[in-house]
């Protein structure tokens, strides 16, 4: 291994080689998984072109539940094992939560395929109360017991290791420190890296969703196991529309993180937690839990003023992001003597599908606009700009530097053009076809479309060629940046 | 121009911009220096974060009168009752009380709405989370609400022309809600048999 690339860590040298083994096993986890469950949203596609004869609709529910949140679950595990590897240049997290979390996502995994792909659970990866019971006949029991053992599992596993990390950062920082506030009255020291934070920010938010899912969890249990006792359908899609909008925007950020840290590397400037974005991420925190109101617009049973505060703070939260951390990667960017290197495209371009994601989600979390475009392809258009086209591309260009700072081997410029062509064209694509039906008022989730919405069999079946290319890419990624694993692990 | 066609419109100009300004920093790294001007770059910054914050407040304040949420102190001219059930919704001017009324409202005749009528739809569902979407006979969403257990959303719509007007399911409720679905029927002003026969082009 690349001895010179790991100079910087906190961790004494036995414990940093078990980190790298530990973070060379998250990232292989990731980079597989990208490929398998892309294929799910390509079968999804194929389906809805109707070129898949023969299965019933019940799969196509199935598979969108695992495609879902199989994504969800990767790149946030994904995200989270990046910044305990980078964190560990300043703190020490424990190795054991994060093998503990290891085992905890693959027993979750498991007993997600079983639910549904072996018992047709098929609620989308929300599961909206109370559709968990009303399977129609199609999941048994058993399938909603693997899929809510599988949800309390990951949600354990998954708040121990947030647990740890910020517990990791307490040890050698002080809250009101890691925070920045210090730097928000005008002082200096100490210095705190911006990727220490903005996980201190995201993990905050992110245990207050886990708790959230802890509860609904647990409502829902009381529901299944206590005679006569029935929970309340609004009260129940707040707190599980708060979880889910804060475990996927929290991946979000810590992929940003990510990009703060490793970024100037290629860059050959340094990024700083200056005021100004100590005030943003402060605010993050904040507006962040606020803005998970705009799933709810289309209860119109919700108070007003919660509508209100939704959109005030969707919009609102565009301005640390757009403001501080693109405006400031731009800058950072801007005629520097950049290294340029497929890790370092990935990370700069992952800034771009986030704007782009962004500027769909803000015109989305428009209350009025929100009335024509909720539940129609514009929200897994934009959903997937920031996640496809941001996040995931930080996260593979932080694993791909990864390989190539332990392996050292050289870039091909071939196969780098190659992933990065294959990934735009392809990704770019696939999200113009869910935009432009999106915008044609074609529902999402629908495994057939009738006549009247005829349109959507039509797009589905170009998106399936750009879907192609988008899984083609991430074969070649792998292959690309697993033999560099597998030379990192056999030096 | 449908509101969606101007929200994307206005998304595909925001994205232009967007991608020039990635493409030209980065094309921009060709002729790099060691540092760049710090006071230009913040001043930069700043009147970025004013003409964000402007966007954002002409949009707030442009679009906040057009919540779909009904005033209260404004009575609607006709009320339909709508309950949704997997897989299928009951319409109808009377309340739908229990699932005999829902299914016998699934079979009945659709329920006429004359064009220019202020119309409340009273939504509700009888199990899951639904959604209840109205479409024109182009196929554009005018607009939705959610139809949940233990509440009543009530959606304001006032058609401008007649036809039939498909209602789809828009949240996910069970293997069959891609075919969930009912019709309402928009009819000429002063309604009969010939207004319904016009509502009737497919």
């Amino acid at each position: 291994m690349n001895a010179a690339a790991m100079t910087s860590f906190a961790l004494p040298e036995e414990q940093r080689k078990k980190l790298v083994r530990l973070t060379l096993l998250w990232m292989t986890t990731m980079m597989v998984l990208f490929p398998l469950l892309a294929s799910l949203g390509y079968f999804m596609r194929l389906y809805q072109a109707q070129w898949i004869n023969g299965i019933r609709p019940e799969w196509f529910y199935a598979v969108l539940t695992l495609h879902g949140l199989g994504m969800v679950g990767t790149w946030f595990v994904g995200a989270m094992a990046a910044v305990s590897y980078l964190l560990a240049r300043y703190v020490q997290p424990s190795l054991f939560v994060s093998r503990l979390a290891f085992v905890g996502t693959v027993a979750g995994v498991g007993l997600l395929i079983a639910a549904t792909l072996g018992g047709l659970f098929g609620t989308g990866w929300y599961f909206l109360y109370p559709l968990p019971f009303y399977s129609q006949g199609v999941w048994p029991g058993w399938a909603t017991g693997c899929f809510f053992g599988s949800l309390a599992v990951l949600g354990v596993a998954w708040l121990l290791w947030s647990v740890d990390l910020l517990a990791a950062i307490a040890r050698r920082y002080r809250l009101s420190h890691a925070l920045a506030w210090h730097v928000l009255r005008g002082e200096s020291e100490p210095s705190i890296p911006p990727l220490v934070l903005i996980v201190t920010v995201s993990l905050i938010a992110l245990v207050s969703g886990l708790v959230a899912g802890v509860i609904v969890l647990a409502l829902f249990g009381a529901e299944w196991l206590v005679r006569g006792f029935a929970n309340d359908a609004l009260l129940m899609k707040n707190l599980i529309f708060f979880f889910g909008h804060i475990v996927v925007n929290i991946t979000m950020y810590l992929g940003v993180a990510v990009v703060y840290e490793a970024l100037p590397q290629f860059a050959g400037r340094p990024w700083k937690t200056s005021r100004v974005v100590a005030v943003a991420w402060n605010a993050v925190l904040l507006l962040v839990i606020l803005a998970y109101f705009h799933h709810l617009y289309m209860d119109f049973a919700q108070p007003l003023a919660l509508q209100q505060v939704g959109q005030i703070s969707s919009y609102l939260i565009s301005v640390p992001a757009a403001v501080v951390s693109i405006f400031g990667g731009l800058a950072l960017i801007y005629r520097a003597p950049m290294r340029w290197t497929l890790a370092s495209a990935l990370l700069f371009f992952g800034l771009m599908g986030w704007a782009i994601g962004g500027a769909a989600a803000v015109i989305d979390s428009t209350v009025a606009v929100n009335f024509r475009f909720h539940n129609t392809l514009w929200v897994p258009a934009h959903f997937h700009s920031y996640y496809l086209m941001g996040v995931v591309l930080m996260l593979l260009g932080f694993a791909h530097n990864l390989g190539v700072e332990l392996a050292g081997r050289a870039e091909s410029a071939l196969v780098r053009g190659g992933i990065l062509g294959l990934l735009f064209i392809g990704g770019y694509g696939s999200l113009w076809m869910f935009y432009w039906a999106g915008a044609h008022s074609i529902p999402r989730r629908y495994a057939i479309y009738p006549n009247e919405l005829s349109r959507g069999t039509h797009d589905a079946a170009i998106a399936v060629i750009f879907i192609s290319l988008v899984l083609l890419a991430a074969l070649v990624y792998l292959w690309d940046t697993g033999r560099r694993y597998l030379q990192a692990l056999r030096t | 121009m449908a509101p969606q066609v101007v929200a994307f419109r206005l998304f595909l100009v925001v994205t232009a911009v967007i991608v020039a300004v990635f493409l030209w920093v980065a094309w921009s790294t060709r002729q790099s220096v060691p540092t760049i001007d710090l006071h230009k770059a913040y001043a930069l910054r700043r009147r970025f974060f004013y003409a964000l914050g402007t966007i954002l407040l002409f949009g707030m304040v442009l679009t906040f009168p057009h919540m779909p949420y009904p005033p209260g102190d404004h009575p609607p001219e006709r009320i339909v009752f709508v309950v949704a059930k997997q897989f299928a919704f009951g319409i109808s001017d009377r309340p739908l009380l229990n699932d005999q009324d829902w299914e016998a409202a699934t079979y009945a005749e659709p329920v006429q709405i004359p064009v220019g009528q202020l119309v409340e739809f009273r939504v509700t569902s009888f199990d899951v989370n639904h959604g209840f979407a109205v479409f024109n006979p182009e196929g554009e969403l005018l607009g939705q609400t959610q139809a949940m257990p233990g509440y009543v959303n009530r959606l304001r719509m006032r058609f401008d022309r007649p036809g039939r007007y498909d209602i789809f399911c828009l949240e996910l409720c069970g293997m069959g809600h891609h075919r969930m679905r009912g019709v309402i029927l928009v009819v000429p002003a002063g309604g009969g048999p010939q207004a319904a026969a016009a509502a009737q082009p497919r």
